[in-house]
């Protein structure tokens, strides 16, 4: 295992990235390029009677329309929770039936953007019109029962663990509160692109992705060609955040076309259009039990969900797997529900489940705290567990308590008054000070690593992961650099591109402990490989040392792993790319992040605008591979939170279906002037089990708690309860 | 073909569209200047650009470019699709975003919401042309890369576009005069904090430099 810590070395990709050097998808401009738009439905639901793309076609410059006339015969590729790898089951344009406002209808493609725009605007289309509904108050047929759906048990079992409804009916102090949160889009800023390019029947994608080996599986599926035709290259992406996890619907149609027209197409999906054409957080109720004896000793909780679904596909619920783990409780029931609407698949957005479940259960722990008249960090440190609640097992690390004690302190937590509305500033603001925990999943996916070190002192490594801004490329520098004695900026990564090592979906947080450790494993080997070239002669001496003693030019090493536990059948689906993680329930020990939250509201009294001037926030996320972009991820995570609890809504339209603030002007996201001061703290001890690095994950547990936390404050600051999220200046008028 | 030519000096002005802002759009509409001889320029895909196609000398960065444009062309497809200047990014396309921002005669600009026919006579600055001839960075540029002001670099071009004019402007005196004069630009990985302390760092090693 690594003891010693990693230092504090600037991003290795910041460079290229400050110079607008870096190249994302859509900055493919080589001349000759033809430019794809789509055309989206205006209706919440029905059938295209007729569309009529003549003039569009008649337009000086247009090369191509596609429609479901042209596509039908594209084969599925099938929902990446059911076994396939799109975005979701239905493929826009193989079928005239609009599930949902804004799917798109038709592709156009010509000589230049403008040309494209303009022709797409003139498809003009007849509906025969069925009714949609939207929200989670739906009619019985529409609401699913998880446990008793066909999604795969035990994944997607409920959490039920002793009595929990006995107990709380006995218990002396109870809590019963329900917690919703409106609809939510990722919106990266890098909007979702699709450059296709065909050569000698091969296909070749450039498009921002984080999940390269399932486009490319996916893509080959639909087009019924053999993967191997088809390379996905994905080397920066501007964003992910959870929608870029799989085969997007515009990338075939880029595809196709390009093949149609023998040219290579890029296809950038509007902002307008991203809000129906990739996932969303789904919209969802939490009501939660707690029920407590006087001395703060939480025994039982329920929790049910209910959480927006679609109509062609079962996006599974989870939240349970992370409200259970909080604390210590003995007694834990969960119901998950799926509550079918007429929209495109919701799918993961950043702690997809982990966000809202800690936000209802963290503000529900609050609301005890209240009726305890206990401190609402002393409550979290005294039901403190270090045995999973749910299996019985050994947690692999956990170290809350400690997150939580030293964020109180750097905070300065002692010094709040209990009483809500106790606190003001010189102006006659109201001061809160909130905290909340947050949990994530500590899982790995297998990997296979290559490595290659030159005699010039340069190596080459490849690995599954992708770089999204999370600092992958930094971390994985960082830790082959010590390994090798190589310096960071004489390492190659070649990540993200199908043609090196097979590119598994990096989500849920295991993109550091799956690549990492895989890269470090390759290196060990290299150094034992190195070691054989000179016999009893390698100590001391670099890579290049030996190579150049041992008259080689380069030597080759690679290697593969998996989570501790799995069987060698996952390298099946790595190679097909499927996804294949493991955790947090590992064979021997149950394995999570932990994250602490601090936060400081400021409430104007008269117009009840909300601040939050700082935020201090503590993580135990087992070894810290590269500090600054792992203090940079969580500072990130915390300004989702913030967004999350105040800003972002997308506005659901009944009358037409759809989302209505489809823009970045009307879907408001935090700005600079939203965000203060985020403290930054690791426990930075690695994880004993997980895996040899000691790393478990960061980028998703950043996030999480961070809205309860702002809502505990808030409700600190002027004595109400606000639940459901987005909070806004006229819930607290 | 390549779709530009670049003149180290002015050719024929006749050739030029040179309108005052409120006269451009008059200028493309009533007079366009044609230019369909081969030779004289090029546009990248000719066969799209009809009648009302465009001549226009645009500046960017100090090289002239003389190009054959669709009116309707925005200065950022200009950079990026014919130009291939595509450190200004499209983030929304709507001016909501601040990733396509550059400088036009010095002031920042969203380059979506700015035709590309509003450039001509004026002087259009990209990322690309902020760092030395020498390769050696802005002091903003280095700011970022200190700070890690960044995580996806998608949104970082527009910022380091945007921080430059804003400490230009006497806007980069206080963080809280920084976080409104940068509200324009957003950044979903939420780097603003770095964003922040960068342009605060920079700000003097600008005015010194
Ligand atoms: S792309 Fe111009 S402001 Fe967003
Ligand atoms: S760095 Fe990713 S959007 Fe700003």
């Amino acid at each position: 295992m690594t003891t010693n810590t990693f230092p504090d070395v600037a991003r290795i990709d910041a460079h290229d990235k400050v110079r607008g050097a870096t190249r994302y998808a859509s900055d493919d401009s080589r001349p000759g390029m033809l430019h794809a738009t789509l055309a989206c439905a205006t209706i919440g639901r029905g059938s295209i009677q007729s569309i009529d793309t003549s003039a569009a076609r008649a337009l000086r410059g247009v090369r191509l329309v596609l429609t479901h006339a042209e596509l039908s015969r594209l084969q599925p590729a099938g929902f990446l929770l059911a076994g396939g790898y799109g975005v979701q089951s239905l493929q826009p344009l193989t079928s005239p039936n609009i599930a949902y406002f804004g799917q798109p209808i038709a592709l156009v493609v010509a000589e230049t953007l403008e040309v494209a725009l303009q022709a797409a605007a003139l498809i003009r289309t007849a509906y025969a019109v069925e009714p949609h509904q939207m929200g989670l108050d739906a009619p019985e047929a529409d609401i699913v029962a998880q446990q008793e759906s066909p999604l795969p048990k035990p994944m997607f079992e409920d959490v039920h663990v002793g009595d929990a409804d006995a107990v709380f009916a006995q218990a002396a102090v109870q809590i019963d509160a329900t917690y919703a949160s409106a609809v939510q889009h990722h919106n990266p800023m890098e909007l979702l692109a699709t450059v296709a390019e065909w050569s000698e029947g091969r296909l070749t994608i450039h498009e921002g992705t984080q999940n390269a080996e399932g486009v490319r599986h996916g893509v080959a599926r639909q087009l019924g060609i053999p993967a191997e035709q088809v390379r996905v290259i994905s080397p920066q992406v501007g964003g992910g955040f959870g929608q870029k996890n799989s085969l997007q619907g515009q990338t075939v149609l880029a595809a196709f076309a390009a093949r149609a027209l023998g040219h290579s197409v890029k296809l950038v999906v509007r902002r307008s259009q991203l809000f129906h054409a990739s996932s969303f957080r789904a919209a969802t109720r939490h009501r939660i039990r707690l029920g407590a004896d006087h001395g703060g000793t939480m025994l039982a909780a329920i929790h049910e969900t209910d959480a927006q679904t679609s109509r062609h596909d079962l996006f599974p619920s989870v939240n349970a797997e992370v409200s259970a783990r909080l604390h210590g409780i003995a007694n834990f029931r969960a119901r998950e529900r799926l509550v079918r609407t007429d929209t495109q698949t919701p799918g993961y957005m950043r702690a997809p489940f982990e966000h809202m479940a800690c936000f209802a259960f963290e503000s529900a722990v609050d609301e005890l705290a209240q009726a305890l008249g206990q401190d609402p960090v002393a409550l979290r440190l005294a039901n403190d567990t270090q045995r999973d609640p749910v299996t019985g097992k050994p947690l692999s690390s956990r170290h809350l308590a400690e997150c939580l004690r030293r964020g109180a302190a750097r905070f300065g937590w002692a010094r709040r008054s209990m009483a809500p509305g106790s606190m003001q500033d010189a102006e006659g603001q109201l001061i809160g000070w909130g905290v909340a925990a947050g949990a994530y999943k500590a899982a790995t996916a297998p990997a296979v690593a290559r490595l290659r070190v030159y005699d010039d002192g340069t190596a080459l490594a490849s690995v599954g992961v992708h770089e999204m801004g999370q600092g992958i490329r930094t971390a994985l520098a960082a830790a082959l650099s010590r390994k090798l004695g190589i310096e960071p900026d004489q390492i190659t990564l070649d990540i993200g591109d199908t043609n090196s090592t097979p590119q598994h979906i990096t989500v849920g947080s295991w993109g550091t402990a799956t690549a990492v450790p895989a890269a470090v494993e390759a290196a060990d080997a290299m150094l034992s490989a190195l070691a054989e070239l000179l016999p009893g002669d390698a100590a001391g001496r670099s890579p290049a040392e030996i190579l150049r003693a041992a008259g080689r030019r380069s030597l080759d090493v690679a290697i593969r792993r998996k989570a501790p536990g799995q069987p060698d059948a996952v390298f099946t689906r790595l190679a097909t790319g499927l996804p294949a993680p493991l955790g947090p329930n590992y064979p021997d020990f149950v394995s999570f992040s932990y994250i602490a939250h601090f936060v400081e509201v400021r409430v104007e009294p008269t117009t009840r605008r909300i601040r939050v001037p700082r935020v201090v926030s503590v993580a135990d996320c087992g070894r810290v591979i590269s500090p600054r972009t792992a203090a940079s991820q969580v500072r990130g995570g915390v300004v989702w939170g913030i967004g999350a609890a105040l800003r972002e809504a997308s506005e659901v339209d009944p009358r037409y279906g759809g989302f209505l603030n489809a823009d970045l002007a009307d879907y408001v996201l935090p700005v600079n002037a939203d965000i203060g001061d985020i403290e930054v703290e690791f426990i930075d001890r690695a994880d004993p089990l997980v895996n040899a690095m000691g790393i478990k994950g960061l980028g998703e547990v950043a996030m999480v708690g961070v809205a309860a936390a702002i809502a505990n404050a808030v409700h600190h600051a002027t004595g109400i309860r606000l639940r459901d999220l987005p909070i806004r200046i006229e819930h607290l008028m | 073909m390549h779709d530009t030519i670049h003149h180290a000096a002015a050719t024929d002005p006749a050739k030029q569209l040179q309108p005052t802002r409120r006269g451009i759009m008059i200028g493309a509409v009533a007079a366009p200047i044609i230019i369909g001889a081969a030779g004289e320029a090029s546009g990248q895909a000719p066969g799209a650009l009809g009648a009302d196609a465009v001549a226009v000398r645009i500046s960017v960065n100090g090289t002239q470019h003389d190009l054959l444009l669709d009116p309707r062309t925005s200065l950022l497809d200009l950079l990026r699709e014919r130009l291939d200047l595509t450190g200004a990014k499209k983030g929304c396309d709507h001016g909501q975003c601040g990733a396509c921002t550059v400088h036009l005669d010095g002031a920042r600009v969203a380059s979506c919401l700015t035709m590309a026919v509003q450039a001509v006579g004026r002087r259009v600055g990209t990322i690309e042309g902020v760092s030395a001839a020498t390769g050696a960075l802005h002091p903003m540029q280095q700011a970022f890369i200190d700070h890690d002001a960044l995580q996806c670099g998608y949104c970082t071009p527009g910022q380091i576009m945007a921080a430059i004019a804003c400490v230009q402007e006497g806007h980069a005196t206080s963080p809280e005069q920084i976080r409104e004069y940068m509200s324009g630009n957003i950044c979903r990985c939420g780097a603003y904090v770095g964003i922040v302390a960068a342009i605060a760092d920079a700000a003097p090693k600008m005015q010194a430099g």
